[in-house]
């Protein structure tokens, strides 16, 4: 009984703990910091040196007069 | 050793701090713009808005929120899949993530029902965005996704009512090109849109066409679209350059294609017809291509539905229009507006408008003034900023301008027959043709000047006139505007921009010319200094 | 070769919008309508008791009134049409007759009629069309019931005006006469030393368009007599042949400028162009001439607000053809700067033509009048070396 009771005052523990982080987290705006100056400079760098289809390459195929679009 | 100084102690003012702490600080101490890291638009911390405020936009609007975005994600599909969208495009991975400071800054400095009520509007904005962009991905060819899927699937222009596709509801998904990847990106991330108007530039297209058009072939031209759709639906709505930049993502997109137009002078009831009849073969279009079936039933039950959130559109206006009660601010109002009814029917709007619904009716009720500060009850006209769509929450924190209602909210302003199948097939038509920045912009100038009954109907003594620098038709009627306001002796802020680009005129130019109005012209001392000026160039 | 008999004329009469000719139908008790697009049918507007006059506002070079309304950020051309109404040019006018086509010249008409007072003439009105943005069967249906109301009917009730079958069908009949003349002039165009110049046939052209049709056929028919006989120089004085394609062009001084630079112009799909708007009207087998007329000015144009995927694609062939049909070494492809039709179909054109196509293209931007001409010269004679590299290296 006192185990389980030790163990609930821990998880609440820990929980109370979780939340107040997250409420510091909110706080002080860590998840926009951290997403400012670490995720997008990442994710822009990635981005910005993907292969891309090079758009000139793209085929015009011509539609004839009275014809639906064929691929 | 020495004393310690107690006087000093003594001199702290306890009871005012316990007050600023358990309620927020009042307006005149409150300097919002404190609050900003220099050009980044981050915060030192958020804002403190007292406990019950604070609290409630902790866990009902931040850390809900953050659950219901990583709820919908797995409903709508799962994390794998939405990893890989993260990884291949763009306008996702930059913008999905900073969505919650979205929500910080068209929130900013709100209390209470007003806050509520607005973060509502967003959450909504949300969840459909999470299911679009989810809708993509699974039936995304570039990424591996379902082909059958992507054969039942069409993508259409942004600005095509999704109501088109109500007849086959349950039986084809259709899903805007540009709604997500360019318009709701923008708004959360401001930085992203311009790798799509420099690509689109890149191949010779000059600067000055309408960037929002610009950014949309753009994200073709980049190669920045998922391909999940068998065929594309485009309009000619709301204008020129919608119709022009067809022309590059066509070629970009290179499949069927079907155009449906909408008549320029909607006045005339000639036009409806007509208007009507390409309503028609955007349906065999899509019977013939995706082998599905028409179901009145299904279009019928939609329409009702639709007309039920217009119906509770006029109730919010009426309260808005007529009362000092009314509980959404001026971007919540806007975005939530435009998205929802250009989208169509979807049971998130039928949710979110009963919550929002419970709060209008407790603020009439109860009579609580839910915009304090304002000073002037502003109507907006044109099309808006979209980098800086939150302007009007700045300007009522700053200067007590509250934008009570903005033109593209009035569009669509009607509902739909459903009794008689040939009038509602008419009213669809004109329900196409009343669409965002087409219902006041084409078909007769009279509609632009329309203004000065809807200030009328709103109760408004302010305009704020978006100037958007390469909107032909807004631009071409300028002088006349100026006449008009001089001689109804209208107080008229212009404010120009260039709808996505903040590099043409930046947030802060933005907000000084507003300064220099509110000072020089009307005389005013600022609510709120701390946001005179401050620099949030590099800001999402 | 020698000067043409008329050319002088002609150029006089493009001198001002209220010419000589429109003076002297004023005398004649004709009624003159203006309008600016091709989707306005200027058959329509030359029925017996009227004469269509498309707008131009030549030598316009600084619309400030103009900009004070329109903003600096719109078409030039939108501008000085506006300007030139404001400057009292077009006090002339006892119609304009309007489409919702292209934004700023809609926005232009739309001033003259919520400014009725601008035009000072007491009988002046403005009539808008409604035209559709496809070729099908729906659009030539709709267009017809707007032309109906908006045109027929409105200069019967407001002007008087014949606009019965037979008058319909013997206008048609006098615009398919000074069609095929034009035509014809223009197919001089096609000989290997051209014996007509793309400058002098902009001036016919234009004149053809701003002025009252049955005071200027006959000079037209002395025309075409001359040319028929008319010897090119031995050597030839240009060094490739170009077709122009692109938005709004009334300026035949920009096809001087082009031809001043070794680039011969043997064809021109632009608006104010003849490739078009010179096309005999065909009335088919139980059509009614409003019918044909409707279903004409859908079908030939190429204007680039059709949305129909096989109309965006079959433009450039279109132009291609062309350029093949004349005998054209490149193609110049014109956008006027802040039109938003042709700054994307320039593109497209730019990669495609070229690409697909096999022709060389020299894309510009431009103003309505040019006064940066020095810039653009560069750019022309640039184009011109570079087609006649092409051709070396071709070996032809």
């Amino acid at each position: 009984m006192k185990k389980v009771g030790k163990f609930a005052l821990k998880a609440l523990g820990g929980a109370a703990a979780a939340y107040a982080g997250l409420f510091a987290v909110f706080y002080f705006d860590l998840d926009g910091k951290l997403l400012f100056y670490v995720v997008e400079p990442f994710l822009d760098k990635h981005y910005s040196k993907m292969e891309r289809r090079d758009p000139m390459s793209v085929p015009y195929m011509m539609v004839k007069e009275g014809e639906e679009y064929v691929k | 050793m020495k004393k310690p100084d107690l006087s000093k102690l003594k001199k702290i003012p306890y009871k005012r701090l316990a007050k600023d702490f358990i309620y927020g600080k009042p307006v005149e101490r409150r300097r919002l713009g404190d609050l900003y890291q220099d050009k980044t638009g981050l915060y030192k911390h958020r804002e403190w808005r007292g406990i019950k405020d604070t609290m409630y936009y902790f866990n009902n609007i931040w850390l809900y929120n953050y659950g219901m975005m990583v709820y919908d994600i797995m409903r709508y599909g799962g994390p794998i899949i939405f990893a890989k969208g993260v990884w291949r495009y763009r306008w996702v991975g930059q913008s999905y993530l900073p969505v919650m400071h979205w929500f910080d800054r068209g929130l900013e400095g709100t209390r209470g029902e007003t806050m509520k009520a607005s973060a509502w509007h967003y959450r909504a904005m949300v969840s459909s965005t999470i299911e679009q962009f989810m809708g993509m991905f699974k039936a995304d060819l570039n990424t591996g996704g379902d082909k059958a899927l992507h054969d039942r699937t069409v993508g259409h222009d942004e600005t095509l009512w999704g109501g088109v596709y109500y007849p086959y509801d349950g039986q084809l998904k259709n899903i805007p090109l540009q709604m997500v990847p360019y318009f709701v990106t923008v708004h959360c991330n401001s930085h992203t849109v311009l790798n799509y108007i420099d690509a689109v530039q890149a191949i010779g297209l000059p600067g000055d066409p309408c960037p929002m058009c610009q950014a949309e072939a753009g994200l073709f031209v980049a190669d920045d679209m998922p391909d999940y759709y068998k065929t594309i639906m485009t309009t000619n709505e709301a204008c020129d350059g919608s119709v022009a930049s067809s022309i590059i993502q066509d070629w970009m997109i290179n499949k069927p294609l079907f155009a449906m137009p909408q008549p320029m002078l909607f006045d005339d009831d000639l036009v409806q017809k007509h208007c009507a009849e390409e309503i028609k073969g955007a349906w065999k279009f899509v019977e013939e291509y995706y082998g599905v079936k028409f179901d009145m039933e299904a279009l019928k039950r939609n329409l009702r539905e639709q007309n039920e959130l217009q119906e509770f559109e006029w109730e919010k206006w009426d309260v808005a229009a007529n009362t000092p009660y009314y509980p959404i601010n001026g971007v919540a109002q806007a975005l939530y507006r435009i998205y929802q009814s250009q989208y169509g029917n979807k049971p998130i709007w039928h949710e979110i408008d009963g919550k929002v619904k419970k709060i209008l009716e407790k603020c009439v009720e109860q009579r609580i003034e839910t915009m304090p500060l304002t000073r002037h009850r502003v109507i907006a006209w044109s099309c808006a900023p979209l980098y800086y769509s939150h302007w009007c929450t700045w300007a009522y924190n700053c200067w007590g301008l509250n934008t009570i209602i903005n033109m593209d909210s009035l569009m669509f302003d009607m509902t739909i027959s459903t009794d008689d199948d040939e009038q509602m097939l008419l009213d669809m038509a004109r329900y196409h043709e009343w669409a965002p920045m087409r219902r006041n912009a084409v078909g007769g100038m009279h509609h632009i000047f329309e203004l000065w009954d809807n200030m009328e109907r709103f109760n408004c003594d302010m305009v704020v006139m978006y100037d958007q620098l390469a909107c032909k038709g807004m631009q071409g009627v300028h002088g006349l505007f100026e006449d008009e306001f001089r001689a109804r002796n209208i107080h008229a802020i212009w404010v120009p921009h260039a709808l996505p680009d903040k590099r043409v005129i930046s947030r802060s130019e933005i907000r000084q010319i507003i300064n220099d109005y509110m000072t020089t012209v009307m005389q005013e001392e600022p609510i709120d200094p701390s946001l005179l000026e401050f620099d949030d160039s590099q800001s999402w | 070769m020698r000067d043409l008999k008329h050319l002088i004329y002609f150029e006089d009469l493009l001198q001002e919008a209220n010419n000589e000719l429109i003076r002297k139908a004023k005398d004649d008790g004709k009624n003159v309508l203006g309008y600016t697009c091709y989707f306005m049918p200027e058959v329509l507007l030359d029925l017996p008791g009227a004469v269509s006059c498309r707008l131009r506002a030549p030598k316009c070079t600084s619309p400030d009134m103009a900009t004070y309304y329109m903003s600096g950020r719109t078409c030039h051309y939108g501008r000085s049409l506006f300007e030139r109404a404001l400057e009292g040019g077009y006090n002339f006018l006892d119609a304009q007759m309007a489409t919702e086509t292209c934004t700023v010249t809609c926005r232009f008409q739309e001033h003259l009629k919520r400014m009725p007072d601008v035009i000072n003439n007491a009988t002046f009105q403005t009539s808008f069309v409604d035209v559709p943005f496809k070729k099908n069967e729906n659009s030539i249906e709709h267009y017809e019931a707007q032309l109906q109301t908006h045109v027929l009917d409105f200069l019967r009730d407001e002007y008087g005006i014949d606009t019965s079958d037979e008058a319909l069908l013997k206008t048609i009949e006098e615009h398919n006469e000074l069609c095929r003349i034009v035509q014809e002039i223009g197919d001089f165009r096609k000989l290997d030393n051209p014996t007509i110049t793309g400058y002098e046939f902009a001036v016919i052209t234009l004149v053809t368009m701003a002025c009252p049709k049955y005071l200027i056929l006959d000079k037209l028919k002395e025309t075409l007599e001359e040319l028929k006989t008319r010897e090119p120089d031995d050597k030839k004085n240009f060094r490739i042949k170009v077709v122009v394609a692109g938005s709004e062009n009334d300026d035949p001084d920009f096809i001087k400028l082009i031809e001043s630079c070794g680039a011969l112009v043997v064809a021109d799909r632009y608006c104010y162009g003849a490739v078009e708007a010179r096309t005999q009207i065909e009335i088919r087998e139980g059509e009614t001439p409003l019918r044909a007329i409707a279903r004409h000015y859908l079908e030939t144009s190429q204007c680039t607000r059709f949305m129909e995927q096989k109309d965006m694609r079959s433009r450039k062939k279109f132009i291609a053809d062309l350029a093949k049909e004349y005998k054209a070494d490149g193609i110049i492809v014109v956008s006027n700067k802040f039109c938003e039709y042709w700054s994307y179909e320039r593109v497209v054109d730019t990669v495609v033509l070229p690409r697909d196509f096999g022709y060389p293209v020299c894309s510009i931007e431009k103003e309505y009048i040019n006064t940066a001409s020095g810039q653009l010269r560069t750019r022309f004679q640039a184009f011109v070396e570079s087609v006649e590299l092409k051709k070396i290296q071709e070996g032809k």
